[in-house]
C-alpha cells in the first residue's frame, strides 16, 4: 500500500482533457475482453430486483463476472399514454404528463405545454415564464438530489440516501405550497401556470436556494473526494460522444462526454435566455463524470432560481388568449365572457391550427421531445413523447458490455432512468 | 402533401439543409413544408435509406442523432394510410429536420437501425403499435405490450377500452 490511509484526498485534478481517440482507447482498455465460446451463466436482474430502479429487467449473460450480453425488458409500466392523449383534449392531458417522470413532474408538464404553445402560437406572459423557470429548476434539483441518494446507495452507502431525502423535502414543501401536490404537480397550463405564487413563497424559496448550495457542498465533501467512490466510479461505463449520439443519450450523460449540448442554451425557452448560467461539461465520459456534471448542475440551478426570484416580474401568470387558454376559475362565475370561454374549453376543447410540431426541452434526465400532429380538432391526431429514459434504457446493453457485474449497478444508476418515463 | 408556408423567413442554418438536400435529391422528394420553424421533407420508401444516410454522413448536414422515429395512422388516406416520421438532430450545427415516409397498408420499410442504433426500439414500437414492418430489423418483437397481445393499439380503429391483453401467461414458464 502506498500513501497514508487517513490523509485527506483532494479531488483528482484533471489538467489533461482526454481526446476522442484517448477516450476510445480507454474504453477498450476498461472493458474486459471475453473469449468466444466460453460457457456463460445467465442471471436475471429485475424487474423487482432492489438494485434496479423501477421495473426494468436486465437478463445478463455472464462469463465469470464479465457481462457478455444484456437483454433488457421494459413495458411493465406501459399505460398507453399516447393512445389516451388522442382521446383527451389538450388541457385534459396535462395531469397524465405528471405520471411520465414522476420524480420531476413539473419538467414533464412544462415540456408538454411548451410543445402545445408552439403549435398554437401562444405567447406566454413574462411572469409565467419566470415561474416556470423557477419550478423547472426546483424539479431539476429534486430530481438530482433523489438520483444522488439512490446512486450512492447503489455503491453501498445507505445513510446518504436518507440525507438526500431529507433535503428533497424542502423542495417538495415548496411545490406543495404552490400547487398543493408533492409529486404530481400538474402546475403548468397552456399559456402559463395554474396559480400565482402564494404569499411568502418567494421568501421561503429564497431561503431554500440559499441553503441548498451548502448542502450540495456537504455532499461534495462526502462523495466527490471519497476514495471508495473514486475507485469504484472512475473508468467504468465509458460512453464517448459518438456512442451517445448513436444511442440518443442526452442530458448529463452527454455533457459528461464533453459535448456542451444544453437546450436551455441551444434552443432557449421560458426565462432561460434572460438568466446567466453555465453549462456543466465534463470530459472523461465515465460514471464519475456524470456524477460531477449533476453536482455542477445543482449549483447552477440554485443560481438560476436566485436570479429569477430577483427579477420576478409582476403581471398576469396566464396568457389572455380566449381561444387557447382556460380561464381562471374565480372569473368563471362572475364574468359571462369567462364562463363562455370555460364552457368552450371544457365541452369542446381549445382551437388548434392544423399542423405538426416537435418541441424538445431539457428536462433533468435529458432531452424530452413532444411531437404533436393536429388535424384542427380539439384533440391531437397523434402525440408522441420521445422521452429520455426510453433511449437511455435502450443503450444499457451497449454500456454493460464487457463491464463487471458489480459495476453494472453503478452504470445503470449513472444514466438516471425512471420507468414511468420509459414505458409511457 | 399540402405545403403550409408561413410568412416567416427560414433561418439560415435550415436554408443550408434545404439547399443541400434539394441539390442532392431534388426530384425524388414527394414534398416539403415549413411550419413553425420546422423543415419537413416527404420521402418515398425507395429513397428513404439513401436520404437518411446522406443526412448523417454529409459534413454539411451532420445529423448525428435520430431524436425519434415513430409511426402514424391516417385511415382516411386511401393510398397511403401509414406514415413513418423521423426527427433528426444535428448537435454540432444545432438544426433539426423531419423526414416523412408515407406507406400503403402492409407495405414494408427498410430498417434504419444500422445507421442510428437508437432506431432499434423506436422501430419495434412502431411495429407493435401500428403493424408497420421494418425489413432487416434484427429483433422485431413486442416491446411494451405482452407477448400475446393481439392487434396494433395505436391504429385508429383500435378501441381505447377493450378486453384484449393484460393476461399473465403461464405456458411460458421456464422458457424466458
Amino acid at each position: 500500500m502506498s500513501g497514508h490511509g487517513l490523509e485527506q484526498h483532494d479531488a483528482p485534478a484533471t489538467p489533461h482533457r482526454p481526446t476522442r481517440d484517448e477516450l476510445i482507447e480507454r474504453k477498450a482498455l476498461t472493458r474486459q475482453r471475453v473469449a468466444a465460446n466460453n460457457e456463460t451463466i445467465t442471471v436475471s436482474m429485475g424487474p423487482q430486483h432492489p438494485s434496479m430502479h423501477g421495473v426494468y429487467q436486465a437478463v445478463v449473460d455472464l462469463d465469470g463476472e464479465v457481462i457478455v450480453a444484456t437483454r433488457p425488458g421494459i413495458g411493465n409500466l406501459h399505460r398507453g399514454v399516447e393512445k389516451l392523449a388522442e382521446n383527451l383534449t389538450y388541457h385534459q392531458f396535462i395531469p397524465l404528463t405528471d405520471r411520465l417522470d414522476y420524480v420531476s413532474s413539473f419538467a414533464m408538464n412544462h415540456g408538454y405545454c411548451e410543445a402545445v404553445e408552439k403549435l398554437m402560437g401562444v405567447e406566454v406572459p413574462a411572469r409565467a415564464r419566470y415561474i416556470r423557470t423557477i419550478a423547472h429548476e426546483l424539479a431539476r434539483l429534486s430530481n438530482h438530489i433523489l438520483w444522488l441518494g439512490v446512486h450512492i446507495m447503489d455503491f453501498g452507502a445507505q445513510t446518504f440516501f436518507l440525507i438526500c431525502f431529507r433535503d428533497r423535502e424542502y423542495i417538495l414543501d415548496l411545490f406543495e405550497m404552490v400547487c398543493g401536490a408533492r409529486l404530481t404537480h400538474s402546475y403548468a397550463r397552456i399559456g402559463g401556470v395554474a396559480k400565482d405564487l402564494p404569499d411568502g413563497w418567494v421568501e421561503k424559496c429564497r431561503a431554500a436556494v440559499d441553503f441548498l448550495p451548502k448542502r450540495v457542498a456537504e455532499y461534495e465533501r462526502l462523495i466527490t473526494v471519497n476514495r471508495i467512490f473514486l475507485k469504484r466510479a472512475r473508468n467504468i461505463g465509458i460512453f464517448t460522444a459518438e456512442d451517445c449520439h448513436q444511442w440518443r443519450i442526452t442530458g448529463p450523460a452527454l455533457r459528461a462526454a464533453g459535448v456542451a449540448r444544453d437546450l436551455r442554451k441551444d434552443e432557449p425557452y421560458a426565462a432561460y435566455p434572460e438568466v446567466d448560467f453555465e453549462v456543466a461539461v465534463e470530459y472523461d465520459a465515465d460514471v464519475y463524470s456524470r456524477f460531477l456534471v449533476r453536482m455542477k448542475e445543482m449549483y447552477e440551478s440554485c443560481r438560476i432560481i436566485q436570479q429569477c426570484l430577483d427579477n420576478l416580474p409582476d403581471g398576469p401568470f396566464l396568457a389572455a388568449d380566449a381561444a387557447h387558454v382556460l380561464p381562471l376559475k374565480k372569473n368563471v362565475l362572475r364574468d359571462s365572457a369567462a364562463m363562455v370561454q370555460d364552457f368552450m374549453h371544457v365541452l369542446r376543447g381549445p382551437q388548434v391550427p392544423k399542423g405538426e410540431v416537435y418541441r424538445s426541452i431539457e428536462v433533468p434526465k435529458g432531452e424530452m421531445g413532444v411531437y404533436i400532429v393536429s388535424d384542427g380538432g380539439p384533440k391531437p391526431q397523434r402525440l408522441r413523447l420521445s422521452t429520455p429514459s426510453f433511449y437511455h434504457g435502450q443503450a444499457i446493453p451497449a454500456m454493460f458490455e464487457g463491464e463487471m457485474l458489480s459495476d453494472s449497478v453503478g452504470i445503470f444508476g449513472s444514466v438516471d432512468i425512471v420507468l414511468g418515463d420509459c414505458d409511457r | 402533401m399540402e405545403a403550409r408556408q408561413e410568412n416567416v423567413e427560414i433561418p439560415e442554418a435550415l436554408q443550408v439543409v434545404f439547399a443541400k438536400l434539394e441539390e442532392e435529391f431534388g426530384d425524388t422528394f414527394l414534398g416539403s413544408s415549413f411550419f413553425r420553424g420546422e423543415l419537413t421533407f416527404t420521402v418515398s420508401v425507395d429513397d428513404y435509406v439513401a436520404v437518411a444516410t446522406f443526412c448523417k454522413e454529409s459534413p454539411d448536414l451532420a445529423f448525428e442523432r435520430l431524436d425519434c422515429l415513430l409511426g402514424n395512422h391516417y385511415p382516411k388516406r386511401a393510398d397511403a394510410p401509414f406514415e413513418v416520421v423521423l426527427h433528426l438532430t444535428s448537435v454540432s450545427r444545432n438544426t433539426r429536420l423531419r423526414l416523412k415516409i408515407p406507406l400503403a397498408e402492409g407495405q414494408k420499410i427498410p430498417t434504419i437501425s444500422g445507421v442510428w442504433a437508437s432506431a432499434d426500439w423506436d422501430e419495434r414500437e412502431a411495429w407493435e403499435m401500428f403493424g408497420i414492418e421494418f425489413q432487416g430489423h434484427p429483433n422485431l418483437i413486442r416491446l411494451l405490450t405482452t407477448e400475446d397481445f393481439v392487434g396494433f393499439p395505436l391504429r385508429k380503429d383500435f378501441p381505447v377500452r377493450g378486453t384484449v391483453g393484460g393476461r399473465i401467461r403461464t405456458d411460458l414458464k421456464g422458457k424466458i
